[in-house]
């Protein structure tokens, strides 16, 4: 039998609390794209140059954040740079973690972009005069980013839903810390969950149509 | 022919007056094994061996239960904020994991009588300055999320106005973040702030204060409406109280002192 009684009145009380938590997530979500995108651009300079070193720091980044748990990664940002006596707030630890995420993911959005970019480009910007990084920034690197935006949009959606793992790095703040605060305190577990699913829905739902509504208007030719 | 009718009638009597439900109760005893909640990263109340079986006050009363009934004791673990929904949705029977008999969570489980009594200590890390429990204003704290103490602790910060509350999921989780300088301070029971300390788990980690709460009454939680469980937990608590059992098992997992007197004087129940 159906053992649970819902009782809507008091998730819905709670609903301010939840958009407050929500702004959080956005705020953690847009912050560690921007600063993702900017280390992912970095790496596939590095990738590009013919010093083998900085080749061997670019594969190791994108090794480790595509073939270990977000989870985890925020775990050890929190805990096991704690242990060298790097102390960093829940907030810190999370919005780092994820950026750690979609630097690596994003990197190799950029180099299945580059891949569709013809060589004939860089040769004819090189060809009139430009240096290898003029010719990456005004030629190469904006059809990279033209290419890759719908893929982009893909990994922001994801970073909101990642936020979610800040609960175990004591993370209130954000909306499923918020919640799962209030579920704790209420056992109201359907309603506010419901609630919750509801308002990440219409979050990652406006980002993706406005990021349609960009791509439609940037990129017509 | 008319006995034959009223054969018939009596047995579809007798069928409509069956009980359309059997309660907890007999469905425990008719399916053989009692499924406990236990939270295992809560010594003395609930941990694990060397070889990593589950031991604990909490565990022996499990199993005490379980042979009261004539069945046999599945353990299931849990975290602290999992007792309660895995009650509700149905993964385990009762809960024998330390719950707090508060107003709030009285709304959505059945609490039995009180089995054992909590005080609080406050744990520090060792570098820090703290003479009483007062000291905690102003300074990172964290606790347990969804247990007595950290919803105490959250709403002590919130009438400071100062200092900053992080709640972790679990009790392991509190106690790394202390001893790694990552929170100054912390509430636990004072049985598990001493286990934790002497143990030499967490390094760096120091008891300052008594909590200034009522002694912490925890109890055995089941569905709201299963009464015929609940009363049969009050009478077991209560016997094991009356032969010693209580007492015993005081002694063999918490040591020295006596063990907690589990009434409130002036309320009868």
């Amino acid at each position: 039998m159906f053992n649970y009684t819902f009782r809507w009145n008091q998730a819905l009380n709670s609903l301010p609390q939840m958009l407050e938590g929500a702004l959080v997530t956005m705020e953690i979500a847009i912050l560690s794209m921007v600063i993702g995108i900017s280390i992912a651009i970095l790496l596939t300079l590095f990738r590009l140059s013919r010093n083998p070193l900085l080749v061997g720091i670019a594969a190791t980044w994108v090794e480790i954040a595509r073939n270990t748990p977000a989870l985890f990664q925020i775990y050890m940002v929190h805990f096991g740079l704690a242990g060298f006596g790097i102390h960093l707030s829940p907030y810190l630890s999370l919005l780092i973690g994820i950026a750690f995420n979609n630097a690596g993911y994003l990197t190799e959005n950029f180099r299945g972009a580059l891949k569709a970019i013809p060589d004939t480009q860089t040769r004819a910007a090189r060809s009139l005069g430009m240096t290898p990084l003029q010719a990456f920034r005004n030629v190469i690197m904006p059809q990279m980013l033209r290419i890759s935006f719908l893929p982009m949009t893909n990994q922001m959606v994801w970073a909101i839903l990642m936020t979610s793992l800040g609960a175990v790095v004591a993370m209130n703040t954000d909306l499923y810390g918020v919640t799962s605060e209030l579920n704790a305190r209420t056992f109201r577990t359907f309603e506010l969950f419901a609630i919750a699913a509801v308002i990440f829905y219409l979050i990652t739902k406006v980002i993706t149509l406005s990021a349609r509504l960009l791509a439609a208007r940037l990129f017509r030719y | 022919m008319k006995s034959a009718l009223f054969t018939a009638g009596i047995l579809a009597a007798t069928a409509i007056a069956m009980p359309a439900q059997a309660d907890k109760l007999d469905d425990i005893i008719a399916s053989g094994t009692l499924r406990c909640a236990v939270v295992l990263d809560f010594p003395p109340m609930g941990s694990r061996d060397e070889s990593n079986n589950p031991i604990g006050f909490d565990v022996d009363y499990c199993n005490d239960l379980a042979a009261a009934l004539g069945v046999s004791a599945e353990i299931v673990e849990t975290t602290f904020p999992e007792r309660i929904p895995s009650l509700m949705s149905g993964r385990v029977d009762v809960a024998v994991a330390s719950t707090s008999d508060t107003l709030e969570r009285a709304k959505t489980v059945g609490f039995s009588i009180p089995y054992y009594a909590f005080e609080n200590a406050v744990v520090a890390r060792e570098g820090i300055e703290m003479a009483s429990w007062e000291d905690m204003k102003g300074k990172t704290v964290g606790a347990t999320a969804g247990t007595y103490e950290a919803i105490w602790l959250e709403g002590k910060v919130k009438e400071w106005g100062e200092g900053q509350f992080r709640p972790y999921q679990n009790q392991a989780d509190v106690f790394l973040a202390l001893s790694q300088g990552q929170l100054d301070a912390t509430v636990a029971t004072v049985e598990v702030s001493e286990a934790n300390v002497k143990s030499g788990n967490f390094g760096g980690i120091k008891i300052v204060d008594k909590a200034p709460m009522v002694p912490d009454y925890v109890a055995l939680i089941t569905l709201r409406e299963e009464y015929g469980l609940i009363n049969y937990m009050n009478l077991f608590i209560n016997q094991q109280v009356r032969t010693g059992r209580y007492a015993e098992l005081y002694k063999k997992w918490v040591g020295e002192g006596e063990p907690a007197d589990l009434t409130i004087p002036g309320v009868y129940r």
